[in-house]
């Protein structure tokens, strides 16, 4: 069972291409493949789960942030010369999916301190399974914004579709919007690029396998 | 060829016989004292330690890490060879500063900054190789004034970074008949036999090449070795006494200089009666038995032939300040032969040439590029230089972690799957950081691995030099099994950082386990980093192409420490 599971990770992760440009993985190496592994690993204590689980969300949210327009412009440094940089421009915001989207919003203020964040609450109907905004509050002039929408963990993207489609219905741009995930499945991957083809994507892995019990865990109350 | 030199210095005749002994040039210092001071010799001159000789409160067992400031103090009471339960004599310290200096010689005080002036320049050169430490021996009998010798070579050197080395710590560890025999007096602590040699040398040989050592605390009460042992590292001149410190021919060649002090035996005799009977309570009887069954004979036998060997002779020991002048002369000329000047010629190395393999560039994304204007713009405030700079150093700490060796390992996922990742290879990871402007990435360290032991070490920039200094440093005890984060928060040309590097090696940090992190670095820091330590990873944010004169890197970041601290001067006063 292993072996095969691992195999077909493989083949997967060869092949993103297929979702689409606007899909982008992590940059893969050897420390995103450990805090993957501690997030997956059922023996992992809370206390470390939130711990690596903070590490990831940090990584994600800062690799998102990359997404985001830019205009160059020069400064001078304290030694006189110029310093060829870039500066963003002002006008983003977070949006987060609650519950489990609300565990990223601390890294989106450890690296934006007074980045203004929308909710969205999105539950899925226990006999339908099929997903309903409930509650959404955003900034008022969201429509003229860049969005980080924030969730975690995808495995079939109703979820989100049902997000995207509220924000929508705000007036935000699809290209303006940046999803940032940790952990998606191929469906799910596909699913969104489908629907949403001009909206990024950034996540740290696809995998068959979605680890659903990250906001439990997280939050602690599994 | 004999020269035979005639003195006389207020009432002492001085006579100077310096002579060519085979290929050594040996000089003998005899000096004939006058009748004055022979029959006028009060106490004070025979026992010119008396006051303070209390029991000396047991702190230096608590000492830190190396190297460690020792508070001058005056000669504890030697113990010769019958060991006092209460005999805490600290004859073994090693110091960053000269102990009586007062604290003003060492502050530079310009109108907006104190500078502190007591670090170790540095002790290699730009290949990163080694510069030996120059070792002076100090031999002679029980209670001939050894010790006092040597700190009063250490006090005129007036030098930081000075080791004083004891052979007490090298007595061999006795067994119970030993110990039985040592109860009654009578186990010979005078003879050879009585040292561990091997220990000894083993300790000065790493020493002699700069490496950090424990030292053994010999505990006299229990005849055993304790189990703390005393770190001593980073000695430009090592001081090493003892009653036979010439006997072993090994060790003899390890010396550059030889130092016999020679006092009267019905002096050492009195000192003896008098430490022993007054300061310890043993009786007259006992003393003097021992002394005339085994340490006289000792004497004869072993300590008073080495004085062959002998480059200076100094009678009267501590006292003798012609003896002493010279020897200190002689001492700093050979230091200032051996100096360096490191960061002129380093800044000028290595222009235009491709990067080394060893370093490790952060992708330049749009938000390190970002962040890196933020932190670069001189207008930037405080308040933002922290929070852009702390965002730049998580991240570049983070890249660091993914170059640490990882093994593959499968783990058991809630979702009833197998999940193939990985894990770290390692966990001996430790960051150090080079004060003050390291300092500042430690907490990004901590914030990304759990539990993490940090290091410090400080090197700041001679005022007058501009060569790096090393102050203080602090390591944990068994750090030459982890992997070191070395963190700086820019390198210009590298003096600092090869410094700290070199720091570690001499703990016996393996090269290929340490990583040199920063947010910036000048090309030519790299390259000088790259070419004396080929093996260290050198992790960095961006590398700018030049350095200007005053060291500061182009365009660069400006004083690193000074924006983060919030210590740069008044611009304001200054107008």
């Amino acid at each position: 069972m292993g072996s095969s599971d691992l195999e077909m990770t493989r083949g997967i992760e060869n092949n993103f291409d297929d979702f689409g440009k606007n899909l982008k993985v992590l940059p893969a190496n050897d420390q995103i493949k450990e805090l993957q592994t501690i997030l997956r690993d059922r023996n992992t204590t809370r206390s470390d789960f939130k711990f690596y689980g903070d590490r990831l969300i940090r990584l994600v949210i800062e690799e998102s942030l990359n997404q985001l327009p830019f205009t160059d412009c020069k400064v001078i440094t304290p030694t006189g010369a110029t310093y060829e940089g870039l500066k963003y421009r002002s006008g983003n915001c977070g949006v987060s999916i609650v519950r489990s989207g609300e565990a990223m919003e601390q890294g989106l203020r450890d690296c934006c301190r007074s980045i203004r964040i929308g909710k969205i609450l999105v539950e899925s109907d226990i006999e339908t399974h099929e997903a309903k905004v409930v509650y959404a509050r955003f900034p008022d002039d969201i429509s003229k914004r860049q969005v980080l929408l924030m969730y975690p963990i995808m495995s079939t993207g109703n979820t989100v579709i049902q997000a995207v489609n509220v924000l929508k219905e705000h007036g935000v741009q699809e290209e303006c919007i940046i999803l940032s995930n940790l952990f998606c499945t191929p469906l799910a991957a596909k699913t969104i690029t489908k629907a949403f083809p001009k909206m990024k994507i950034l996540t740290s892995e696809v995998h068959p396998v979605a680890p659903n019990h990250f906001g439990q865990k997280y939050f602690g109350t599994d | 060829m004999v020269l035979i030199v005639l003195m006389c210095v207020e009432r002492c005749l001085c006579l100077f016989l310096v002579c060519s002994c085979f290929e050594q040039c040996v000089y003998f210092i005899i000096i004939c004292m006058g009748d004055a001071a022979e029959t006028g010799a009060d106490f004070s001159e025979v026992f010119p330690d008396l006051e303070g000789e209390e029991e000396r409160s047991g702190d230096f067992y608590n000492t830190p890490a190396s190297p460690i400031t020792v508070p001058h103090i005056t000669r504890p009471p030697s113990t010769g060879s019958q060991k006092s339960p209460r005999s805490r004599r600290q004859r073994t310290t090693s110091i960053n500063a000269s102990t009586n200096k007062t604290v003003t010689d060492s502050l530079l005080r310009t109108p907006h900054r104190t500078i502190y002036t007591a670090g170790r320049p540095p002790w290699y050169n730009t290949a990163g190789q080694m510069v030996e430490p120059f070792v002076i021996g100090i031999c002679g009998g029980s209670a001939s004034g050894k010790t006092t010798v040597a700190e009063k070579i250490i006090a005129a050197l007036d030098m930081p970074w000075v080791t004083l080395l004891s052979m007490d710590s090298f007595y061999k560890v006795l067994n119970e008949k030993q110990h039985e025999l040592a109860d009654k007096n009578e186990y010979n602590f005078d003879h050879p036999d009585a040292f561990d040699f091997d220990l000894l040398l083993k300790t000065l040989e790493r020493l002699k090449v700069g490496k950090k050592v424990e030292v053994p605390i010999y505990n006299f009460i229990t005849h055993a070795r304790e189990m703390r042992t005393k770190t001593m590292y980073g000695a430009n001149v090592i001081i090493f006494e003892g009653i036979l410190t010439f006997y072993n021919p090994k060790v003899l060649d390890i010396l550059d200089m030889k130092i016999f002090v020679d006092t009267d035996a019905d002096i050492r005799l009195a000192r003896r009666l008098r430490r022993d009977i007054s300061m310890r309570g043993r009786d007259l009887e006992g003393v003097i038995k021992q002394y005339t069954n085994m340490v006289q004979p000792s004497f004869n036998h072993y300590i008073a032939p080495l004085m062959i060997h002998a480059d200076i002779i100094v009678p009267r020991g501590g006292e003798n300040e012609v003896a002493l002048e010279l020897i200190v002369q002689h001492v700093q000329t050979q230091l200032q032969l051996r100096g360096f000047k490191l960061r002129e010629e380093l800044a000028h190395s290595f222009v235009g040439q491709p990067l080394p393999d060893t370093v490790h560039l952060l992708p330049m994304t749009p938000q390190i590029r970002g962040l890196h204007t933020f932190i670069r713009n001189k207008d930037t405030s405080r308040d933002e230089f922290i929070f852009y700079s702390k965002r730049l150093i998580r991240l570049v700490i983070e890249y660091t972690l993914s170059l640490m060796p990882f093994k593959e390992k499968c783990v058991e996922t809630p979702q009833g799957v197998l999940y193939h990742g990985k894990r770290m290879a390692t966990d001996k990871i430790c960051g150090v950081s080079i004060l003050r402007a390291g300092e500042t990435m430690e907490q990004a360290v901590c914030d990304v691995y759990k539990d993490i032991r940090i290091g410090k070490i400080l090197i700041q920039t001679n005022f007058h030099t501009g060569e790096p200094e090393l102050f203080y440093l602090r390591l944990p005890k068994d750090i030459k099994d982890y992997r070191v984060i070395l963190m700086d928060a820019t390198v210009a040309t590298g003096a600092a950082a090869m410094m700290a590097i070199r720091v570690l090696l001499d703990h016996d940090v393996h090269e290929e386990n340490i990583l040199i992190v920063s947010l910036l670095m000048a090309e030519s820091g790299v390259h000088n980093i790259a070419y004396a330590f080929p093996k260290v990873k050198i992790v960095t944010s961006a590398i700018d192409p030049e350095i200007n004169d005053k060291f500061y890197v182009l365009p660069g970041i400006g004083n690193f420490g000074d924006r983060y601290f919030g210590t740069e001067p008044s611009t304001e006063h200054c107008q």
